[in-house]
């Protein structure tokens, strides 16, 4: 008891610091301990969310690139397909467009010739029509010297006629 | 320096002694940086709250680490010791402790006694810190391991007398565990303010300074080794046997 005494160690003091530290570790479990283990947790859970959110990041990007690579495989599927289609209707197109040219060109030329011909056989007519005009005139002034007027009528309508029915051949040029 | 605190006043047939004084600013301080803490923990830490989450991960994960699924209950009380021991071995450290005297009534003599004495340099507050220590220790045993099992640590009749003679020594190194406990921490700091009040007491300028930074480290360690000691008896006490 005495080396109790030495070192002050008395029950009232002994038990007094019991209790105050049991007081002071429940204060602390709940002010301390419980907030910063919920606070460590949820920190865990965002930290791990973060991790999940940027692996699904890293594997829908992933996904985006190959269906990126897929669409452009198709489109260029689509475009070859396209171009060949375009290819093939501009080749019929030129066809069909040289066709109606030449038909086109044949056409003109035909009626070029038609026109040509006409012309020719309006112009013959007209030189016909002046010859037997210039004949009639000729045989006219030849006849009033050798002939009566009356004579004259006669052999002039006959040569006329002739001329006129198809008595003499007619000449062209 | 006297073994035993000094008794400052009498509240109702209690004594109030310095280092009664001082457990009580101990618990001020402490309760006044955990509010601090509650009202300002944020997901994004600051400086202090990092400060606190660092100690408090620091004894979680070590605990975790040799008692596993057992850290739940182990570890606030290995916490709690830590921090009352190390924030009242620091104060210990700060100007005014020993040299301000308080005059006691009844005291005639002239020096008075100190008002303020660390806290962990009083054997009632040591061997309290000790006795919760093995208490707790006992009673988690108890409830995890189970009567039988516990029981079963101290008496044994296999190759008897053998296992019954290493119970007894068991039995008793329960008890040396408290006084080992109670008696290191209160050595070490008493001991430490004796040196630095006979190194003031030489030479009061630059001279105590290394002494004060082997005083500190000696508070940190102290403090980590009286934790470190109730996390391995509690581990091992509540393991199944």
């Amino acid at each position: 008891m005495e080396i109790l005494n030495l070192f002050g160690l008395e029950t009232k003091l002994f038990v007094a610091q019991i209790v105050n530290f049991v007081i002071l570790f429940f204060i602390l479990k709940i002010l301390l301990y419980k907030p910063i283990s919920q606070m460590l947790e949820e920190r865990s859970k965002k930290i791990k969310q973060g991790l999940d959110d940027a692996e699904n990041a890293k594997k829908t990007l992933l996904n985006a690139d190959n269906e990126k690579i897929s669409i452009l495989k198709v489109a260029k599927v689509n475009a070859d397909k396209i171009l060949e289609n375009t290819k093939i209707s501009a080749e019929n197109l030129k066809q069909k467009t040289t066709e109606d040219a030449k038909k086109q060109a044949t056409d003109i030329i035909d009626n070029a010739k038609r026109l040509a011909k006409d012309e020719f056989n309006k112009a013959s007519r007209q030189v016909g029509e002046i010859s037997v005009d210039l004949s009639k005139k000729i045989i006219s002034k030849i006849l009033s010297e050798i002939f009566t007027e009356e004579e004259k009528n006669i052999v002039l309508s006959k040569a006329v006629d002739k001329i006129e029915h198809g008595g003499y051949e007619k000449t062209t040029n | 320096m006297n073994l035993a605190p000094e008794i400052l006043f009498k509240i109702a047939g209690f004594p109030v002694t310095n280092t009664i004084v001082t457990t009580v600013i101990t618990d001020i301080v402490i309760i006044s940086l955990v509010l601090i803490l509650k009202f300002t923990i944020s997901l994004y830490p600051k400086i202090f709250q990092n400060i606190m989450e660092s100690v408090v991960e620091y004894f979680y994960d070590s605990t975790k680490d040799v008692a596993g699924s057992r850290v739940k209950f182990i570890y606030p009380w290995v916490l709690t010791f830590f921090i009352f021991i190390v924030i009242s071995n620091l104060m210990g450290l700060l100007p005014g402790f020993e040299t301000i005297r308080f005059h006691p009534i009844g005291n005639t003599s002239h020096e008075g006694v100190p008002l303020f004495r660390t806290a962990t340099s009083d054997l009632n507050l040591t061997a309290a810190f000790a006795v919760i220590s093995i208490v707790m220790t006992h009673f988690y045993a108890i409830k995890y391991t189970g009567v039988k099992s516990y029981i079963g640590r101290f008496v044994s009749f296999q190759i008897f007398p053998v296992f019954l003679f290493v119970g007894f020594l068991e039995f008793i190194g329960e008890f040396t565990k408290v006084i080992s406990l109670a008696f290191r921490l209160f050595g070490n700091i008493l001991a430490g303010e004796v040196v630095m009040g006979t190194m003031s007491s030489m030479v009061a300028f630059g001279v105590p300074v290394p002494f004060m930074m082997l005083e500190v480290m000696v508070a940190l360690i102290q403090a980590v080794v009286f934790a470190m000691l109730t996390m391995a008896f509690m581990n091992i006490m509540t393991e199944k046997h």
